[in-house]
């Protein structure tokens, strides 16, 4: 029993781990990126996979337990909806114009 | 001079206020009157007494049924005052059609398959408020969002099957009106408005009360938030 315990614990530890890890990018990506194009491509990764590893570890911790089936769903639910929200708002800017942003000028160094 | 005015008026409404505020017993305290009167009461015999294990429930809809009953009839007469300030008066500003973006292919697949789910989810929300955190308003509010997804995606027409004129006004109206009727059943029952039957065999009776109340909010919300979507963005 204890090994699958250990088991259990640390795949949770690893995918709460990188679900911490792509918040963290995405909320530096959405402070620090230079338009809004990139801004709205770092936020949906908070959400994807962030979001969708956190609720996954948090699955495997319940075991084989009814509340592990409503996390997936609500993962599933957030794969589905987030990349679709970041598609429409990215569509929409695009169709009215907004001009993504490219490197004007080489500064050197490219900061 | 209409500046002064207003600032007077102002002072005028805030002393009372103040007052009062300086007035409120310490924050926090244990002795406080919220922590020993009703509210121990309510925690202790809530469950059993008003017909719902949502403590929250009971609240709303029994112990404080008459405000809620007030509040479903502001929801309606909101609805009442967009139709009187847009449609009545006639004062929709015909805007210059923007150019026309065709709804995009993964948006419009995404919101088909998400839809069902979102309805059992609007239903399983309303109808489990009396035992988990939920209830009428947050059911009928996802129900109402729904409908201006579907809107938005799939086109006004769609959106319009799901509400057709025939029932519409019912609909909207469906708070207040089962509200009512369910408050009028207590004055027959309890000889009170809003009375619910209190003898532990009538139990069923408290719940059902309640939970015909949460479908009727449930419901009316939906309509009313989905029919002050459609009345703005009609041009």
């Amino acid at each position: 029993m204890s090994g699958i315990d250990a088991v259990i614990g640390a795949v949770t530890a690893v995918l709460a781990g990188v679900g911490a890890f792509f918040f963290l990018v995405g909320t530096l990506g959405i402070l620090r990126l230079p338009d809004f194009y990139c801004r709205t491509h770092a936020a949906t990764k908070c959400d994807t996979i962030g979001a969708g590893s956190i609720l996954l570890a948090l699955a495997i911790f319940n075991r084989l337990h009814p509340e592990s089936l409503k996390i997936i769903a609500l993962a599933a639910l957030v794969l589905l909806s987030s990349p679709t929200a970041g598609h429409a708002l990215a569509r929409a800017a695009f169709r009215t114009g907004l001009v993504p942003w490219q490197r004007t000028g080489a500064k050197g160094g490219g900061s | 001079m209409k500046k002064a005015l207003v600032i007077v008026l102002l002072i005028v409404a805030a002393v009372p206020l103040v007052a009062a505020v300086a007035g409120l017993p310490p924050h926090g305290s244990p002795s406080n009157p919220t922590y020993t009167h009703v509210s121990a009461y309510y925690l202790e015999h809530g469950a059993e007494e008003a017909g719902a294990e949502n403590i929250v429930t009971d609240m709303i809809l029994n112990y404080r049924g008459f405000d809620t009953n007030g509040e479903v009839t502001v929801i309606f007469t909101s609805l009442a005052a967009v139709f009187g300030v847009l449609l009545l008066t006639g004062a929709v500003a015909r805007k210059p059609a923007a150019p026309e973006i065709p709804v995009s292919m993964v948006v419009r697949f995404i919101a088909r398959l998400l839809a069902p789910f979102i309805a059992i989810f609007a239903v399983y929300v309303i109808l489990n408020g009396h035992i988990s955190p939920g209830g009428g308003f947050q059911g009928g509010t996802v129900l109402g969002a729904l409908y201006i997804t579907v809107s938005i995606v799939l086109g006004r027409d769609e959106a319009r099957r799901l509400l057709p004129r025939g029932p519409k006004p019912w609909l909207q109206a469906a708070g207040p009106l089962t509200f009512v009727g369910v408050g009028l059943l207590g004055l027959v029952l309890t000889g009170y408005y809003l009375g619910f039957p209190t003898t532990p065999a009538l139990a069923w009776l408290r719940t059902a009360m309640i939970v015909v109340i949460e479908i009727g909010i449930g419901v009316g919300g939906a309509a009313v938030l989905a029919s002050v979507y459609e009345t703005m963005e009609a041009d």
